[in-house]
């Protein structure tokens, strides 16, 4: 409608008042045209929600609402306050953020739930005459009828469904299944609870109850740092990204903050206006490069050789030239550096060995409690052997000594750091150390020198219990000689000239990162010169670029180290800052109970999903990395040789070191009623029987029907589009349907086979039953999927969020109802535990499940293995939860499923709750859950508290965790004083009475509470930093020493030569093989490149690659990074179509040609889907893949230990990750692009 | 008039009611005259197939077709806004629409749903449900011609709407068609989609990106029909 008459066009009015000197003036003209503007912002409410795909920003946005409709959103800024000297933490969000909300009614949105046509006209037509489990039953009996679904997986055919369909078919599959094969054989794999708890926990509670296995994703995504558990016995714990700020030296490593981490980049920013300076490392030029004061463009995959060249400046010029009186005093206190290491001849010389224990000496030392888990000084002031409080053995069996104060036996003690002097060792040995560097393919600099070099180290004898002699020396002593300085003792492979051709100097280090070595020096010093002045607030940035490497734990060690040597881990400012897929659950303990149904049966099955997928994707079959190939030439005596990796995780899994899924061939609710029966306990009986070879380890066997995974949940994830190493192995073997595997089998080769693992000629292709999709997009996932069921996305849900990044807890909330059909998924799996209440009595009862559990972290079973012995080779008995897994009976009350997922269950009362090591009551709180929630007024679990709605479930998590519950955090505080001995409590009973509830976080986000799960506190003195309370606090690392560990001495580290940080180069994957390049014609132009996957700009964490926004800002479809003289040697030029391939698989993609591209590496950017303009593969004929076509799972032994300290197994916590940086590729430019639409019928994946 | 409820229904997923419903689609058809014979000829492949085919193949198709191809998208303003902030505004006012007609959505649908605004304007007088259709005629004549391109089985019935509607190939139906379309067939339009102009430094610094200027003219063209007073398409 047209305001011209409402306005004066030729007239000005005289009746006018100003104000304000004329600034401001009132009109009496209409002004009813300017409602055309505030109608456009006008809205009915804004409603407090985020984004939860798996973004560690977790930044807290408004969510406006009208008629019903989400219109908009913008960023909250409403954070509480931190300290007056800190910076703002808003506003936090991101362009991927702010272009999410419209999925809610995009056309990729899943609106109803769809199942594969074939597989519904099959159920329809069985459940005319017979009931849902009978015809679940009759269709996998029918291999003709399996397979008319099966087969079709990826190529469309979806009809929809009715919620009570289709909850009825996956519940009688189910049910089925944990009776014809085992519950454990229905799998679901969810990843990064942190981003929404309760639609995390509603799967896995079902699972919990059903018996099912929950599957890791932080060590699949390989995002699990294992140096991290290995050196702090810690999963991960990281500072907030405010105490960036608090730094003096930031080393950005491998991580592109601008980038990935845009809510959290500003304080990066302000930290440069304070003075901070910066370095840089990486080896394109990325957006964090431009915020460097140097830049240090090191070769891909050598940071290792890049640390180990920084740690030989900082331990020359401010260990041994020159003492710096903090670092010394740090390293004694807080490191194993004072540890003595048995040296063990072997040859003419002598090799590291275990470090010394209280047990190794005569009368223990006094020791009686756990002895062998004792390390032991010197003390320097009465130069006597002794037993320091905090190592591992005082934190079992007995109280108040796991500490770090400086004592022993009640007596003060000053450990020795170096045997160097005279007067302190008795001879000087000759030491063996693997060198790795000749190892190196053609694209990395190759430096053989020799695969073993001997070193000189000061020792010193000793006398053992036995009379024997032997030879110890300090772990700093033999750190000095591994890092080749030369301190006087003569010997080859040391020097003090960083100018030398001797591994682990500037010089060597320049040919092999291309850095140049003054360089290297001048960051090095000012690194740890900053330390000094500070002490310790220097910190390293670091980010998935170097953890994904196969060996990423001499990366992460080699940066570890630095900081240790300089005093700043647990220092605000200081410290490592990893910032990958871990996403801190805050309130951890409070929602382990809801999401594992912990209030119901303990222990939950726990799976560790590389070794999990590497059996069940087959990936074994087509190993091509050897034992040989990353075995160290100073390995101890054994059969390393004769295994191949998947021997090596059956053995770990024998022993209970890792987990298993499933775990044994026979179905366990028939272990469990045949162990009645017989009349005996379940440790017994499967003792017995796993003696006798009557019953069977699943993993032995994989590819064996019966020991399949069955049915697949997956949910909050794109498994098959973006996480899935192998993916072209999952499509073959998992799901088995069209696949672009292009290698062939061991079998196929006449290769080396496992000796552990069954061989079978013919590999299963199809194992699952079947697979359900939640997600509110079609994914690639759910293009593959059975079952696709529509969920609510982050606007239309109730939940809650946490990050590592922020100390903050906020919600998300349903600012309108679930769109279409869509249910949230809490709602959703309730339904499917209804339906499965329902339809599972026909075949299920009270059932005697017998779960399987390996020796778990922070339990007294991490003390359980002093010595490696595997029970089937005769080396041991075999005891339950001691040489073998423990085998525990739990109840599952199958008919009253539903009412258990939606009831808090007695044992939160009976047994109260806990985590990392210590236990609490919380009587308390379940009584003021039943209060807030309502209680059951009828059924079997009358008179519980209720957990019906999403809302019910927030709560108790927020009850029941110490960090939203401060008088629960007073109960975790002083269960830890007793094992510490140690005043902890102050740190949180100011809190007491704050309880942190759904509609407080709904109304602003709130600080959480500082709690004994994490090693940083909370507080108004200083930010969040991890390794705080070990500091500070004196609580001991969850280590073998109970310090920094920075000398792993586990029989298995040894031998693959790990036992401190070295230099490995990128391991030969073999994968450019004839298979591959037969594609090639002859004489056309490719190039091989190494095929990094970094994360992007445009669709990662906050919202997905399919979004239309993010894509028109890229290039609309999967693209691929060059460099240019790369591109010239293969003929390509920018925005050709090319492909990838190797014997895995291959990609299509278009290129981006760019200067910012170091020669000889391609990027492919993260989860980039397959369904967004992808067009098919010259040599397949199938449709492109995605970047994991062109990767495999490759397990390192080192990640199977388990049952020794801080190598014990906790889920996310320590396991096999997925490696995929070490991948090289063929790039050539596609002559044809066929985008595979010819036919009538629509493609499936467009 | 019903030939736009039939029309609806014809758009909505198979059924064995929908199946059932033919004959009576039929009959409306025929008798309200509304179109022409040669488009009820064309519709009977459709029609017959509805009534005679295999449920589930029916649906797969439908499913294949509708839900999962974004360019054949039945929301509406999913073809001009996609999933830019103004879809929002725009939804919130078509709502305002039906509700000023006296009616408010019910079931699972977002209001921008083609079959639902068919069945709304099965309510309104004969003059009124033209114009409202014709406010959305280079939606209906680009969808009526990627069907066509794709020998879908459905196109008469787009195209019975754009003939409804009185509408021809407008300018911004071709905007439409130009820049969404996605035939892979056609590599080069597709290229053309995605190239990005040079980006030069040249003397006037108020000229701007023309990265963003061009993308801001592809956007600007096929919003041109909103211009249309509040609450309607």
């Amino acid at each position: 409608m047209s305001h011209l008459l409402d306005r004066l066009n030729f007239l000005k009015s005289v009746r006018k008042d100003t104000f304000s000197d004329g600034h401001g003036q009132t009109t009496t003209e209409n002004r009813d045209w300017e409602d055309t503007y505030r109608k456009r912002w006008q809205h009915d409410k804004v409603v407090r929600s985020t984004h939860g795909v798996n973004c560690t920003g977790s930044c807290s946005w408004k969510i406006y609402v009208k008629s019903g409709i989400v219109t908009w959103e913008t960023q909250q800024t409403d954070y509480p306050r931190t300290r007056p000297d800190l910076p703002n933490h808003e506003p936090r969000g991101c362009a991927r953020g702010a272009s999410y909300s419209w999925y809610l009614y995009s056309a990729n949105r899943v609106k109803t739930p769809l199942v594969r046509g074939a597989l519904m006209r099959l159920w329809r037509e069985k459940r005319k005459t017979m009931t849902p489990i009978q015809a679940w039953e009759a269709i996998q009996n029918d291999p003709a009828a399996r397979a008319s679904y099966t087969r079709k997986r990826g190529t469309g055919g979806f009809v929809r469904a009715t919620w009570d369909e289709v909850t009825e078919l996956t519940a009688a599959a189910n049910a089925y299944t944990a009776k014809e094969y085992g519950p454990d054989r229905v799998f679901g794999f969810s990843p990064i609870p942190a981003m929404s708890m309760v639609s995390y926990a509603a799967g896995s509670r079902y699972l919990s109850l059903l018996g099912g296995t929950c599957m890791s994703f932080y060590d699949w995504y390989c995002d699990l740092p294992p140096a991290s558990p290995m050196t702090w016995g810690e999963q991960t714990d990281v500072p907030e990204s405010a105490d960036w700020y608090n730094a003096g030296y930031l080393l950005l490593w491998g991580s592109n903050v601008p980038q990935t981490r845009t809510p959290d980049a500003h304080f990066y920013t302000e930290a440069r206006y304070r003075g901070t300076k910066s370095a840089v490392i990486c080896p394109d030029y990325s957006e964090a490069a431009k915020f460097g004061d140097v830049w240090l463009n090191a070769k891909q995959g050598t940071d290792a050789a890049l640390g180990m060249a920084f740690g030989h400046v900082i331990l020359r010029e401010f260990h041994l030239d020159r003492q710096v009186p903090y670092f010394e005093e740090y390293t004694r206190k807080y490191s194993d550096m004072p540890m003595l290491v048995r040296l063990d001849k072997k040859g003419d010389s002598y090799i590291p060995g275990r470090q010394l224990r209280a047990s190794d000496l005569d009368g223990a030392l006094g020791e009686a409690n756990n002895p062998e888990w004792k390390t032991i000084c010197i003390d320097e002031t009465s130069g006597q052997l002794v037993a320091p409080n905090g190592s591992i053995g005082f934190r079992w069996g007995e109280q108040g000594m796991w500490n770090l104060e400086e004592k022993a036996q009640g007596a003060e003690i000053k450990p020795k750091l170096s045997l160097i002097l005279d007067e302190d060792r008795d001879d000087v040995v000759g030491v063996d150390f693997p060198y790795f560097g000749g190892m190196a393919t053609t694209q990395w600099h190759k430096d053989a020198r020799g695969d073993v070099l001997t070193r000189n180290v000061p020792v010193k004898k000793i006398t053992l219990a036995d009379g024997s002699e032997a030879l110890v020396t300090t772990v700093f002593d033999l750190f000095c000689a591994n890092y080749s300085l030369d301190r006087g003792l003569g010997g080859e492979h040391v020097t003090d000239d960083y100018n030398a051709d001797v591994p682990f100097t500037p010089a060597w280090a320049e040919k092999i990162t291309g850095v140049s070595r003054d360089k290297i020096i001048h960051v090095a010093r000012e690194f740890a010169a900053n330390a000094e002045k500070t002490n310790g607030k220097s910190m390293v940035i670091i980010g998935a670029a170097m953890n994904h490497w196969y060996h990423m734990d001499m990366n992460y060690r080699a940066v570890i180290n630095m900081l240790v040597m300089c005093g700043c881990v647990g220092q605000s400012g200081g410290g490592w800052a990893h910032y990958v897929g871990q996403e801190k659950l805050r309130p951890q303990t409070g929602w382990t109970a809801l999401a594992f149904a912990l209030d119901w049966a303990r222990p939950p099955r726990h799976m560790n999903s590389t070794s999990a997928w590497y059996a069940h994707t087959d990936q074994w079959r087509y190993e091509t990395v050897t034992a040989k190939d990353i075995l160290s030439p100073t390995a101890p005596e054994g059969d390393w040789e004769s295994l191949s990796l998947i021997d090596y995780n059956i053995r770990s899994e024998r022993m209970g070191w890792l987990p298993s899924a499933p775990q044994l061939k026979t179905n366990p609710l028939k272990v469990g009623a045949a162990a009645k029966a017989a009349g005996m306990e379940i440790p017994a009986y499967v003792a017995q029987e796993l003696k006798s070879g009557r019953l069977e380890m699943s993993c032995e066997d994989p590819d064996a029907p019966e020991n399949w995974p069955r049915n697949l949940f997956v949910w909050r994830s794109n498994l098959l589009g973006s996480s899935g190493k192998g993916h072209e192995y999952f499509l073959k073997h998992l799901l088995g349907t069209d696949h672009g595997v292009l290698g062939k089998d061991l079998g196929e080769e006449g290769r080396q086979k496992p000796v552990e693992a069954k061989w079978h000629k013919d590999a299963p292709e199809g194992k699952l039953d079947l697979l359900v999709t939640i997600d509110f997009r079609m994914s690639t996932t759910a293009v593959y999927a059975d079952i696709v069921l529509p969920t609510a996305s982050w606007y239309e849900k109730d939940d809650l969020n946490t990050s590592d990044m922020h100390p903050f807890i906020h919600p998300l909330q349903a600012a309108v109802d679930p769109a279409y059909e869509s249910k949230t998924d809490w709602e959703i799996f309730k339904a499917i535990a209804k339906k499965f209440s329902e339809v599972a009595p026909e075949i299920l009862g009270v059932e005697t499940d017998v779960v399987q559990l390996p020796m778990q972290h922070d339990s007294p079973g991490e003390l359980a293995q002093p010595v490696v012995k595997d029970w089937k080779k005769g080396e041991c008995d075999l005891i339950p939860g001691k040489t073998a897994p423990a085998y525990i009976a739990v109840e599952r009350d199958y008919p009253n499923l539903h009412a258990r997922f939606t009831a808090l269950g007695p044992l939160m009362e009976k047994v109260g709750n806990g985590g990392k090591g210590i236990a609490w009551d919380t009587k308390t709180e379940v009584h003021h859950l039943k209060a807030l929630n309502g209680t059951h007024t009828e059924g079997p679990t009358k008179g519980m508290a209720k957990i019906d709605t999403a809302i019910d479930a927030c709560e108790v998590v927020l009850m029941l965790a110490p960090e939203t519950n401060g008088e629960v955090a007073g109960k975790a505080w002083k269960a830890l004083e007793k094992a510490t001995g140690q005043n902890h409590a102050h740190l949180a009973e100011v809190k007491e009475d704050e309880k942190i509830r759904f509609r407080d976080i709904a109304a602003q986000p709130r600080k959480i509470i500082s709690s004994p799960t994490w090693s940083g506190i909370e507080s108004e003195e200083v930010c969040y930093n991890a390794g705080w309370t070990n500091v500070h606090e004196l609580i001991p690392w969850r280590t073998l020493s109970g310090r920094q560990q920075l000398y792993q001495e586990h029989e298995w580290m040894l031998a693959f030569g790990e036992f401190f940080v070295t230099w490995r180069p990128p391991v030969d994957l073999k994968t450019i093989t004839v298979d591959a390049t037969k594609a090639l014609k002859s004489a056309e132009k490719h190039v091989v490149l190494n095929f990094i996957t970094p994360h992007q700009k445009w669709g990662i964490h906050s919202t997905y690659s399919d979004n239309l926004l993010m894509l028109t800002l890229n290039r609309g479809g999967p693209v691929i990074w060059m460099s240019e003289n790369d591109a010239k040697t293969a003929g390509i030029v920018d925005n050709d179509w090319v492909e990838l391939f190797n014997s895995n698989g291959v990609i299509a993609a278009r290129a981006v040609v760019s200067q910012r591209m170091k020669d000889g590496t391609t990027f492919m950017y993260h989860a980039q889907e397959k369904i967004v303009n992808t067009p098919g593969s010259q040599i397949t004929g199938k449709r492109g893949g995605i970047h994991n076509s062109v990767t495999r799972a490759i397990p390192k032994p080192t990640h199977m230990i388990g049952a020794y300290a801080q190598f014990s197994y906790g889920f996310n916590y320590y396991g096999t990750v997925g490696a995929n940086r070490d991948e090289m590729v063929i790039v050539r430019k596609m002559e044809n692009v066929d985008w595979l639409d010819k036919p009538a019928k629509v493609e499936a994946a467009e | 008039m019903k030939t736009y409820r039939a029309l609806s229904a014809l758009l909505t997923y198979p059924s064995t009611d929908l199946q059932a419903a033919v004959p009576a689609i039929w009959q409306i058809l025929s008798d309200e005259g509304l179109l022409k014979p040669g488009q009820l000829a064309k519709l009977e492949p459709l029609l017959t197939d509805l009534e005679k085919g295999d449920i589930y193949d029916l649906q797969e198709r439908y499913v294949l077709q509708f839900d999962r191809a974004r360019t054949l998208s039945l929301n509406l303003f999913e073809h001009i806004h996609g999933e830019s902030r103004d879809r929002g505004g725009a939804m919130v006012d078509l709502l305002e629409t039906y509700r000023a007609g006296g009616f408010d959505l019910v079931g699972p649908e977002l209001p921008d749903h083609l079959p639902v605004l068919l069945e709304f304007l099965s309510t309104q007088a004969p003059e009124q449900a033209r114009e409202i259709l014709a406010d959305a005629g280079h939606i209906l004549v680009a969808l009526a011609e990627r069907l066509a391109r794709r020998e879908s089985i459905y196109a008469p019935v787009l195209a019975a709407l754009v003939s409804l509607a009185q509408v021809d190939t407008s300018p911004e139906a071709e905007a439409l068609l130009a820049e969404k379309d996605d035939d892979p067939e056609d590599l080069e339009a597709l290229d053309a989609v995605w190239e990005e102009a040079m980006v030069t430094f040249g003397p006037d610094p108020n000229e701007g990106c023309p990265i963003s200027r061009d993308i801001l003219a592809k956007m600007d063209m096929p919003a041109a029909p909103r211009t249309s007073a509040p609450g309607q398409m």
